[in-house]
């Protein structure tokens, strides 16, 4: 074997891979060359864009700047390991779509990744620090409140509170009823 | 382009494979971004992500001792770290990247828009260094930034725990190239200032240090004036602004920095 290249094993998807890369090669070039995992998208190829986002060993990392060799050993996800056997939506992916935080949908699969680590953290995050997590990312469509709104709401009903999901208006704020006054 | 990858296992093996056309990786936000400098000339990448011992940190007598493979998550979240370095690990918005991004590479890369360069410098960081003979070495950050020697390996940065430092970051966004990142740290010695200023480098201006020393009370419009006309600093108009934009905001963000830092108003 020609020393440029290496075998790297790693679990995709839950499933256990074993694959022959260029060490120069980019975790994205491997998922969606090797692997046909197109969900994974290729932006900006710097690092700032967020579009080719997966996670890795339970964090979000940017495919494209990430050594493929470096995989060796890693669990990795891809928005195509979210859905169900039959092609189910995850609720993240759901929320997306009841949002209607996708438009052209470039940008969705490293923002849903990014948010599935979010709302399976068991953390709850202030509006701030919602935002503050998913400024990794850049939507060309524009369509931020959405796609906060999307995450809010699932990380809320994660944590179980879904009368306060229901509670987040079109700027992505919760809104909670006037309290009843003193009689 | 490289062509070779050798993962080292530990510090030592990977000063031993360090040459002229070698690089180290350390969590690639720099050296594997498409058409990165670094990559395009170098024949191998030396990748630290295996190297052991390299991403602990630990707290011994008011200083913190950082490990040049810890990334800038680690700092954000670890409550060993001092608020101002995690203040400057955040500049660094996407939380993706910080998840990559090491404090020794991004000292090692040394770009003019560094995140975190100007914090460590002003609050007088210190560095462990193995050299290419295997020696260590204990240097600070800015003699590293200055003369540096480049075949070395950073094993890792100590910072004072109880440091009152500040720092600015100017930028058209949260992820785009900061023209300006300037701090201002109170030691012993008074206010120091360092800073980082886009496709000029990293700086200490000591000349500013040097007039609030002399007159704490120094007006703004001075200072705005000393800069405008300073002769060593050599900036000039680029995409990131013109030559007197950046010699304005290097002005009243130094003048800002030591009134807040010396707890006076502006």
């Amino acid at each position: 074997m020609a020393k440029q290249y290496k075998v790297v094993h790693c679990t995709v998807n839950g499933k256990e891979i074993e694959q022959v890369v260029d060490v120069r090669s980019s975790l994205t070039d491997m998922l969606r060359n090797d692997l046909h995992l197109t969900s994974v998208k290729k932006g900006c190829e710097v690092g700032e864009c967020g579009a080719c986002t997966v996670i890795i060993n339970g964090e979000g990392f940017n495919s494209c700047i990430y050594l493929a060799v470096w995989a060796e050993g890693k669990e990795i996800w891809t928005l195509e390991g979210l859905t169900g056997p039959g092609g189910e939506l995850s609720d993240i992916q759901q929320a997306f779509v009841d949002e209607g935080a996708i438009q052209c949908g470039f940008c969705t699969p490293g923002f849903i990744m990014t948010s599935w680590e979010i709302v399976n953290s068991g953390k709850e995050y202030t509006d701030d620090e919602l935002r503050k997590a998913l400024s990794g990312h850049l939507c060309r469509c524009t369509g931020y409140e959405n796609i906060f709104r999307a995450v809010k709401k699932t990380m809320l009903r994660h944590l179980g509170k879904y009368e306060e999901a229901e509670l987040v208006n079109s700027q992505g704020i919760t809104e909670y009823p006037e309290p009843m006054p003193f009689k | 382009m490289a062509n070779q990858l050798l993962m080292a296992k530990s510090p030592e093996e990977a000063v031993a494979a360090k040459n002229a056309s070698a690089v180290f990786v350390a969590g690639g936000t720099e050296v594997n971004r498409l058409g990165s400098d670094a990559a395009a000339a170098a024949d191998t990448l030396i990748s630290l992500k295996k190297c052991a011992g390299l991403k602990d940190i630990e707290e011994d007598a008011g200083f913190v001792t950082i490990g040049s493979m810890c990334t800038f998550q680690q700092l954000v979240e670890s409550e060993k770290v001092p608020s101002y370095l995690k203040e400057a690990a955040l500049f660094m918005a996407s939380r993706t990247k910080r998840n990559m991004a090491t404090i020794g590479g991004n000292i090692a890369s040394k770009r003019s828009d560094s995140y975190i360069i100007p914090t460590l410098m002003a609050a007088g960081a210190s560095m462990k260094l193995l050299t290419a003979g295997g020696k260590e070495v204990k240097t600070w950050v800015g003699e590293y930034i200055d003369e540096g020697d480049s075949d070395a390996l950073i094993i890792s940065v100590t910072v004072p725990k109880d440091m009152k430092v500040i720092s600015k970051r100017y930028a058209n966004t949260a992820q785009s190239h900061a023209v300006l990142t300037m701090s201002a740290a109170l030691g012993e010695h008074g206010v120091r200032l360092d800073g980082a200023v886009k496709n000029v480098g990293l700086l200490h201006f000591c000349d500013l240090e040097a007039t609030f020393r002399e007159d704490p009370d120094v007006s703004e419009d001075k200072i705005i004036e000393m800069v405008r006309v300073c002769t060593g600093l050599h900036t000039a108009d680029d995409m990131f602004g013109s030559d007197e934009y950046k010699r304005y905001l290097i002005a009243v963000t130094a003048y800002d920095l030591h009134k807040r830092i010396t707890g006076k108003e502006v």
